[in-house]
């Protein structure tokens, strides 16, 4: 796939910026981060109506056949909104894994946006544990996965879990699961903790075959979490740079002062690398290079888009800390999705693992 | 095969030929001089050979082809690590310039050849005691002289001028206008009457920037490139030019594989270093940044072939790569601890740690100063507001000095 964006790729990106630009709404976004439970609606049910939950699945299953390049266009516009629902990548990573598996029945509910799926891989610090607290056995989950991305409302879940020791990837309907929300910094990630009491689930995949697919499955989530990043860190370069030009202090724009500006020029050489990561990732999908090209994209665009919460809000001032003001919402997000697919820490490792031909 | 990919084959096979007399292992324990001969004697083979002057019109000798062609070779031949440095700034910009700007066409048909063939070489003569990063700054005057001008002063930090045969120049040729507006730009002949150069030893032990001393040296008005006053706008020019070069995201020092060698056959608290968090870190943070530095090239490469103009991006390269090959090489060095004592000033920058890491503040300063690129991303990508400039509209001859 080429590094160079068709026609259809760049009106996906202009499209989709342009829906959301015009149906955000900040005051929403800062209502729900002082409650736990909620998403923001008239974002879900933009993503249903674009499509863009059909968009990277195949046309077989009710989806768009399109890929990650595309899906990352979306996230990238979705991270710009700090948008309110964490389902476009999670129903992805899941849609990701059933059709591996070949387990599709649920694809078109998922397509159409009928239903919602989630992920359930990361246990703390381990975003991939190769041995799970959760057990899988006679077709039944037994335990607990902690702080489930989308966990409060998602109908199933593609759940990394094990058997005496083995890693198993199982599909579980969520209907009878208990759901204990956890509250965060960043509530509209719905995460909770999800109980499993002898919930029935269907096997994808075991052993070896089972992490592979999950670290695929990973690579790619974390691949249009990149995106996402990229666009957060765009939208806060750009506030950045505005503000800069028109606050003025001792009788000139704060943009004048070289330890603001060049922070910004900073923030754009962090931003452009990852943005170029983030296209290579997603146009190698599918080949021998996709999971150190994820590796790349991730670990440039989490440093993109922290610096650039942290450099955003100082180049603010005062006004920066408010709540109103609401540069906190990309300085949650950033962190938030810092943490959803794998820490940096997780994925500094698997890329040097790759690099000295130390991979599993 | 692309017509480019089968193009980077051919040059390949060439460089393939001309490697076991010319490449680095060939250059090792040569002198400057010897080394200077060599990559005469290359420089004439690639332009037999049809690799010389890739993107310039055959009207000057050039092959006509793309700029993408240009690049595609430069980054095949980087590979090799031939004798090509002392020509890098003689083609890549003084040659150009009169190509766009020489009067007597003739004679620039004439240096362009033998500088292609590298028989001649050309240096840039702009930076002054003065000033570098401030270029408008600069006080080599020129006065009129009958029918040409005689020039006073001094450059400095002129790259192979005492190898040079001819260099452009930027004077001042009227103190009593704003600084950048009283500039004119000549070609000058460094082998003319009062030209005088003495090389300064740079930190990493060689000698290849110069200071050069202007005393009453005469310039015929058709050594004059541009409008009297136009100088300014020929040096904006002239810094343009280099836009279609071969990049190098490892800031022209070690490929980050070395650095992942090193680290496993290093032996840190008692376990290879590759397996140390503080090591894995620097790798992983390493390569993504570097790679992100690679498909920006890519993408520009891609959209060049596409006939689009590639986006601003393109100016990270040099900023980006060669702060971190300095860190990088620092570490490399930390790593082996008193093993990294030992040192040979003459190690090739792209395979020792030691030479990369007391050579990477030069590529810092030359070509735009870290803080030089920052201002110009800042304020030609991002609009961001100029530098208070105190000396900005004032007549030059009335800055306080
Ligand atoms: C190896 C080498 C080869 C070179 N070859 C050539 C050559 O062939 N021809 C030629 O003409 N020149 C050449 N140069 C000169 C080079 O272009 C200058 O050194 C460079 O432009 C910096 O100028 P300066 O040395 O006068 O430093 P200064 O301009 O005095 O800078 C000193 C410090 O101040 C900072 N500074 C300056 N202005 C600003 C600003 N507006 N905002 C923030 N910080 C600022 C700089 O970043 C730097 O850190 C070469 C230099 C080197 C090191």
């Amino acid at each position: 796939m080429s590094m160079l964006y068709d026609e259809g790729q760049q009106a996906i990106a202009t499209e989709s910026r342009r829906v959301l630009d015009a149906r955000m709404d900040k005051g929403r976004l800062l209502a729900l981060l002082e409650q736990v439970g909620g998403i923001d609606q008239p974002f879900w049910d933009t993503a249903v109506e674009q499509g863009w939950t059909a968009l990277a699945l195949p046309e077989e299953h009710g989806g768009l056949g399109l890929g990650l390049t595309e899906l990352g266009l979306v996230a990238q516009a979705a991270g710009a909104a700090t948008s309110g629902a964490p389902f476009l990548t999670v129903g992805y990573g899941a849609a990701q894994a059933l059709l591996a598996a070949g387990h599709t029945g649920d694809l078109a509910a998922l397509a159409g946006g009928e239903k919602l799926a989630t992920v359930a891989f990361a246990e703390g610090s381990a975003p991939l544990p190769a041995k799970s607290v959760v057990s899988f056995a006679d077709g039944k989950l037994n335990g607990t996965k902690p702080a489930v991305i989308g966990g409060l409302k998602a109908d199933l879940a593609v759940v990394l879990a094990s058997t005496n020791g083995t890693p198993v990837l199982v599909a579980a309907d969520l209907t009878d699961v208990t759901r204990t929300a956890v509250p965060s910094f960043d509530n509209s990630r719905l995460y909770a903790d999800l109980v499993f009491n002898g919930t029935p689930a269907v096997q994808l995949a075991e052993g070896a075959a089972a992490l592979g697919l999950a670290r695929d499955v990973l690579a790619r989530m974390a691949v249009v979490t990149a995106h996402e990043q990229v666009g957060g860190a765009e939208a806060l370069l750009n506030i950045a740079r505005d503000y800069a030009l028109t606050r003025k202090a001792f009788g000139q724009p704060i943009g004048a002062f070289q330890s603001i500006k060049h922070r910004i020029a900073e923030l754009y050489g962090l931003i452009e690398v990852a943005r170029a990561n983030c296209i290579h990732a997603a146009a190698s999908e599918g080949t021998e290079e996709f999971l150190i090209a994820a590796a790349d994209a991730r670990l440039s665009a989490t440093e993109a888009y922290d610096t650039a919460s942290r450099d955003c809000v100082q180049i603010h001032g005062g006004i920066g800390v408010t709540w109103d003001q609401g540069l906190h919402l990309h300085m949650r997000r950033a962190r938030s999705l810092g943490i959803e697919q794998g820490n940096l820490l997780f994925w500094e490792d698997l890329l040097v693992d790759q690099l000295a031909g130390e991979a599993a | 095969m692309s017509e480019l990919e089968t193009y980077r084959q051919t040059a390949r096979a060439f460089l393939n030929a001309m490697a076991p007399k010319y490449a680095r292992p060939a250059r090792q324990g040569n002198t400057v001089e010897q080394d200077l001969a060599l990559g005469r004697e290359y420089m004439a083979a690639r332009y037999d050979a049809g690799f010389a002057g890739i993107n310039w019109s055959p009207e000057f000798g050039g092959q006509g082809l793309s700029n993408l062609h240009k690049i595609a070779f430069d980054a095949e031949e980087m590979r090799y690590g031939m004798p090509v440095g002392f020509f890098g700034i003689s083609l890549g910009m003084p040659v150009p310039m009169m190509i766009h700007y020489g009067q007597d066409r003739e004679f620039v048909k004439e240096r362009v050849t033998k500088a292609l063939r590298g028989e001649e070489i050309w240096c840039q003569l702009f930076s002054e005691p003065s000033g570098g990063s401030d270029l408008a700054a600069l006080r080599t005057k020129v006065e009129p002289d009958g029918n040409g001008w005689r020039m006073n002063g001094q450059k400095v930090w002129t790259s192979w001028a005492q190898y040079a045969d001819y260099g452009v120049i930027v004077t001042r040729s009227d103190p009593t206008v704003a600084k950048h507006k009283g500039l004119t730009y000549f070609w000058v002949d460094m082998k003319a009457a009062g030209v005088e150069v003495r090389p300064i030893k740079l930190a990493g032990g060689d000698s290849h920037v110069n200071e050069v001393f202007f005393d009453d040296v005469r310039l015929e008005d058709n050594q004059r490139m541009g409008e009297v006053g136009g100088g300014f706008g020929l040096a904006l020019h002239t810094l343009m030019i280099e836009r279609y070069i071969a990049t190098d995201s490892a800031g022209f020092g070690p490929h980050l594989d070395l650095f992942v060698k090193l680290a496993k056959e290093t032996q840190l608290n008692g376990r290879p270093a590759i397996e140390d968090g503080r090591i894995r870190s620097a790798i992983a943070r390493n390569h993504a940044m570097r790679a992100g530095l690679d498909s920006i090239t890519q993408r520009a490469m891609l959209m060049m072939q596409a006939g689009m103009q590639p986006g601003p991006e393109g100016s990270l390269q040099k900023l980006v790569a060669v702060r971190s090959r300095q860190k990088l090489s620092e570490l490399a060095l930390d790593l082996q601890g008193t093993a990294a004592l030992p040192f040979d000033q003459h190690a090739y920058v792209k395979e020792d740690w030691g030479t990369s890491w007391l050579n990477a503040p030069t590529g810092r300063i030359a070509g735009g100063s870290d803080e030089v690129l920052l201002n110009t991303i800042a304020e030609k990508v991002l609009g961001l507001p100029q530098d208070y400039r105190p000396d900005k509209g004032i007549p030059f001859n009335q800055i306080p000095a």
